[in-house]
């Protein structure tokens, strides 16, 4: 009723504004729209029961609206190819990556709601839940990686399946090959002592051992997420369980001391071997230190690097570990999952002709293959195609023999994981002792996921 | 023979200083252009050095990429539809409420001026609702309204402050010979406020052409409708990487702009003077 | 009804119908917006849910009570303020002060300092931060110098001031323009008068010149003022708030927690709050300056 009362008093101050601004050079221009602007209002409100209607044979306009500009190329040859499948169905595709949930925001507010639209899996499955359709039920049920549908249950009520997965993920460290070989160190360090030792032998070879990316907010939550898993471990819960108790104000940070101890120590010994400037390297840097062979190993990234730094050295002997966390070598886990979803819009006028889009994806032959062939992600489906690149081969080989631990990231939002980052940021930069930023992130995540 | 000495010395160190801080201007606008031309590997590996190939095919990608074209229309569009209402309304306006002080035109002058002093950002969140609902947003043509209505309080206090110096006598006679108020005003005063009314369009071209935040709101959501800065800053952010790219992306957002200075040099400095400094 | 009634009621008649396209246009795009930002101030919501809930005063509660973010950004907003205002002032007038030196370039000097204004902050941001990150390590590589490899956007507290650098950098051209507007009018005669009385080229600046500079100064001033305290884009396109959350403005502030953080009414508390010191500020700097003018 409100929206309706400003709906009516905004409209009749524009048109009285355009119709007294009448005289003035650019009159025509201004009556006409504002003639079209009060016919739009009636008609988008008649177009939604004729679109219920519809069927997949007739025309339809989806709107997809997500994140991850880097597959950019690879959906649009998806969307091409699903134009042979289904001619009538035109798709919109847009995608940004800054400033995303901004722009997400001014849509559903605006009424605009994008078909298909992006969040993080996880927790904000029920931040966007309202607006989410939940696609259990769906063909795409039986194809979708049961770790990746995990992801895309409600947390709250512990079931459906609110989001798809353009592609799954692994979490490590990626490193450069031959200056391990270089320095004689056979395996990847799985200790916290081991890694010490090898950062002394690879900085006595005259490299750097670490490049950092540390002025990415993101690079902590990838790093910080096998530390947590670790904690849990130790304190013998789970990783939701660790999460949700410093959430509710139960514990602090200080009470875990793979947190308090390991994780900041990590970071330290990241700093002390790593960049000349930790807080100013930022992806584009760590990707030309690693694959020009200045540093050993980076820091927060993954199979997106991939391309980049084989771009810049086609050379480039590429290895992927888990980080070590602890003395224990088990806690050195990759971390292996999807951590965004795709969300359809429960509320659309095309949801039957997205859905058919969405399950065509996951389930027709162009659309399995697609992960591998076309987007070079790790598929998020059950699927047994080789992937050409390092990090997921060697990835699925180490979640094969060792086990992938938790994707922890999920259990709070980006909301979180930026203050995060920019905490830790102040611990780098001297500006917070560890105590204080313990206690900060306690209170913090606290603040922020509670409130969420 | 020794003052002169000394004054010609002051003055070489004089040029010597301006002339080494015009280096901190000049040096980042021509790395900018300088990378634009590199290819990848060499920007990541060598920043200030100069290309050993001209990698031409950044800018033949980007273009097309961007569709450059198309944005740049966008942006000649908002920019104009909002120059046009923001000097006509402001410019009668100002007129009415200089030449007939009263209580209603003097409340109306505070009303107008005012919101120079609310932040953008103050706003920013509530402003896209109330255009969603009147159908402003995602449109060009709705944002170069909507610049109307931010553009207005600023040219109309410019020039509210020229028309003191445009004698009263001129219009009074206009009016005696049987001319109405609207007649007098576009046929005499309007070209009199010439000179404020250059000032006016060059400060709000240069804010419209180059403004970032209230297109990121309105029109970001479609290449119909993005304008230059917004595309250059979301390619930028896809390409964050790809350094190459970006620095072409960004010489193609300020060329125009870089282009049209050189030409109108003597005008725009003078505009941005003209309604400044006497008002 | 007298003849001189019908004229004085068609002027009024003309009157509002000449000035109300301005009022409406801005009440719709400014008050209207403004007064909902009152109302979600006093709501709780995070954007995307469908209802909002109403919390009365609480978002100003927390805003004030917390040791929080917005009061650091908003002392941050005022150093920058201070800095950006003081220096841009400064070495304006002291560029402006050397350009009408009579000498060959000195118009092609104030074009050059002229050009990063009419570019887009957000380029600005941009090009200096290629420059901070990729540029000054090699410069470091061919100088030896160590000021170089100071991590000018990686330091909290150097940060501060790259990002006011680089604030002046682009808007520096503007107020040279306009000191140079408000040098040319000093008139010859005056200070010809203060040289046969035997100042010297300080006096002369400092005795005449500077008190006649008045409505120049006022106006940069102002300019630069206003300007300052609605810092964004460079901000955002430079450091993103960082490191360390250390440079939030508090316009950036506003938008993080409006759209990042999820707490659009506590956003639309800030801009609130933000509102009042930014009239307040402005209010008290331009009456301290209207006193002090100079009129010929």
């Amino acid at each position: 009723m409100k929206k309706r009362i400003l709906s009516v008093l905004l409209s009749t101050a524009m048109v009285a504004t355009l119709l007294v601004g009448c005289g003035q050079s650019a009159a025509p221009a201004e009556s006409s729209d504002a003639a079209a602007s009060e016919e739009a209002a009636p008609a988008k409100e008649e177009a939604a029961p004729a679109a219920e209607e519809e069927t997949s044979d007739e025309e339809a306009e989806i709107y997809m609206f997500i994140s991850s500009p880097e597959y950019a190329d690879a959906i649009n040859e998806l969307i091409d190819a699903y134009g042979e499948v289904a001619p009538n169905v035109t798709i919109n595709y847009e995608t940004t990556q800054n400033d995303y949930p901004t722009l997400l925001k001014a849509k559903l507010n605006s009424g605009e709601v994008p078909d298909i639209f992006s969040s993080t899996s996880g927790k904000e499955i029920d931040v966007y839940k309202e607006w989410s359709y939940d696609m259990t039920g769906e063909a795409l049920e039986s194809t979708i990686d049961p770790a990746v549908a995990a992801m895309m249950k409600s947390p709250e009520t512990g079931d459906g399946l609110y989001g798809i997965a353009i592609k799954g993920n692994y979490f490590g460290i990626v490193y450069n090959k031959a200056i391990f070989e270089e320095v004689g160190i056979a395996s990847f360090p799985k200790t916290m002592d081991e890694l010490k030792t090898a950062c002394e032998k690879i900085s006595a070879a005259g490299y750097k051992p670490f490049t950092t990316g540390f002025a990415e907010w993101w690079v902590f939550k990838h790093c910080g997420q096998t530390f947590v898993n670790a904690a849990a471990r130790e304190a013998g819960i789970t990783s939701a369980e660790l999460v949700s108790s410093i959430v509710k104000g139960e514990k602090t940070v200080a009470d875990y001391p793979i947190l308090m101890n390991n994780w900041f120590d990590f970071i330290d010994l990241a700093v002390k071997y790593g960049d000349d400037k930790p807080l100013e390297t930022a992806l584009a840097n760590e990707e030309a230190a690693l694959a020009n062979g200045e540093c050993a190993m980076t820091l927060g990234q993954g199979a997106w690097i991939e391309g980049d730094v084989m771009s810049i050295n086609p050379d480039f002997k590429l290895g992927f570990a888990a980080y070590p966390v602890s003395d224990n070598p088990a806690d050195a886990k990759i971390i292996a999952g999807s951590d965004q979803a795709l969300r359809v819009n429960k509320d659309s006028a095309q949801l039957k002709a997205t859905m058919d889009f969405i399950n065509w994806w996951y389930t027709s032959d162009y659309g399995k293959a697609w992960f591998n062939d076309v987007a070079g992600v790790v598929p998020p489906i059950l699927s047994d195609s080789e992937s050409e690149f390092e990090v997921i081969k060697q990835g699925s080989a180490l979640s094969a023999t060792d086990g992938a631990g938790d994707l922890n990231i999920c259990y709070s939002t980006d909301s979180f994981h930026q203050t995060f980052g920019e905490l830790m940021q102040a611990y780098i930069a001297g500006t917070a002792t560890r105590e204080a930023t313990a206690q900060a992130i306690t209170e913090q995540w606290a603040a922020i996921e509670g409130a969420n | 023979m020794k003052i002169t000495t000394k004054r010609a010395l002051r003055k070489w160190v004089l040029i010597l200083a301006v002339t080494l801080i015009s280096i901190i201007y000049i040096y980042p606008v021509y790395l900018m252009f300088m990378n634009s031309v590199k290819p990848f590997g060499e920007i990541v590996s060598d920043a200030i050095a100069l290309p050993t190939t001209l990698a031409w095919d950044n800018y033949t990608y980007v273009i097309k990429k961007i569709k450059y074209v198309k944005l740049f229309t966008n942006n000649v569009i908002i920019t104009c539809t909002g120059i046009v209402g923001i000097v006509a309304f402001s410019s009668i306006a100002a007129y009415i409420m200089d030449r007939r002080k009263n209580r209603f035109t003097s409340i109306a002058h505070l009303i107008v001026i005012t919101p120079m002093l609310i932040p953008f950002q103050t706003i920013m969140i509530t402003l896209l609702k109330a255009m969603n609902v009147i159908h402003l947003s995602g449109s060009r043509f709705g944002l170069g309204v909507q610049y109307w209505g931010f553009g207005i309080p600023m040219a109309t206090f410019i020039f509210f402050n020229f028309m003191k110096t445009i004698p009263k006598e001129i219009d009074e006679s206009a009016i005696i010979d049987g001319a109405s108020t609207f007649r007098t005003f576009i046929s005499i005063i309007f070209p009199l406020l010439k000179s404020v009314t250059v000032t006016v369009i060059v400060l709000d071209v240069m804010w419209i052409w180059n403004d970032f935040l209230l297109p990121l709101l309105m029109v970001n959501s479609s290449n119909k409708t993005k304008t230059l800065v917004l595309a250059a800053y979301t390619f930028i952010g896809q390409m964050n990487t790809k350094w190459h790219y970006a620095m072409t992306a960004m010489v193609l957002a300020v060329v125009p702009s870089i282009i049209i200075f050189i030409f109108l040099q003597k005008y725009i400095v003078d505009g941005v003077v003209a309604g400044a400094v006497k008002g | 009804m007298s003849q001189k009634q019908k004229r004085l009621l068609k002027e009024y008649a003309e009157n509002f119908l000449y000035i109300i396209p301005a009022i409406l246009l801005v009440t719709v795009m400014i008050y209207i917006p403004f007064v909902m930002s009152g109302y979600y101030s006093l709501t709780e919501w995070n954007g995307i849910s469908k209802a909002p809930k109403f919390v009365g005063f609480s978002n100003f509660q927390t805003l004030f009570s917390s040791k929080g973010e917005f009061m650091n950004s908003l002392w941050f907003t005022t150093k920058y303020t201070f800095g950006f205002t003081l220096f841009s002032n400064v070495l304006a007038l002291a560029l402006a002060v050397a350009l009408t030196k009579k000498f060959k370039l000195a118009n092609f000097f104030r074009g050059i300092f002229f050009i990063p204004y009419i570019m887009s902050m957000t380029i600005v941001g941009f090009i200096w931060q290629f420059i901070f990150t990729q540029g000054f390590s090699k410069l470091a590589d061919i100088t030896g110098w160590g000021f170089w490899n100071f991590s000018f956007l990686g330091d909290p507290k150097l940060a501060f001031y790259s990002v006011v650098f680089v604030g002046i950098w682009q808007q520096l051209g503007f107020y040279i323009v306009l000191y140079i507007a408000g040098l040319q009018a000093v008139p010859a005669d005056v200070l010809e008068a203060a040289t046969v009385d035997g100042a010297t080229g300080w006096q002369r600046f400092s005795k005449v010149t500077l008190p006649l500079l008045g409505p120049s100064f006022t106006t940069c001033i102002f300019m630069s003022l206003t300007n300052a305290l609605k810092v964004f884009d460079i901000i955002l396109a430079l450091t993103k708030g960082g490191p360390g959350g250390s440079t939030y403005s508090v316009t950036l502030q506003i938008y993080k927690d409006a759209f990042t953080n999820n707490r659009y009414g506590m956003g639309s508390a800030e801009s609130i709050v933000y509102f009042l010191f930014v009239l307040i500020v402005t209010q008290a700097v331009l009456k301290l300056f209207s006193t002090k003018e100079v009129d010929l």
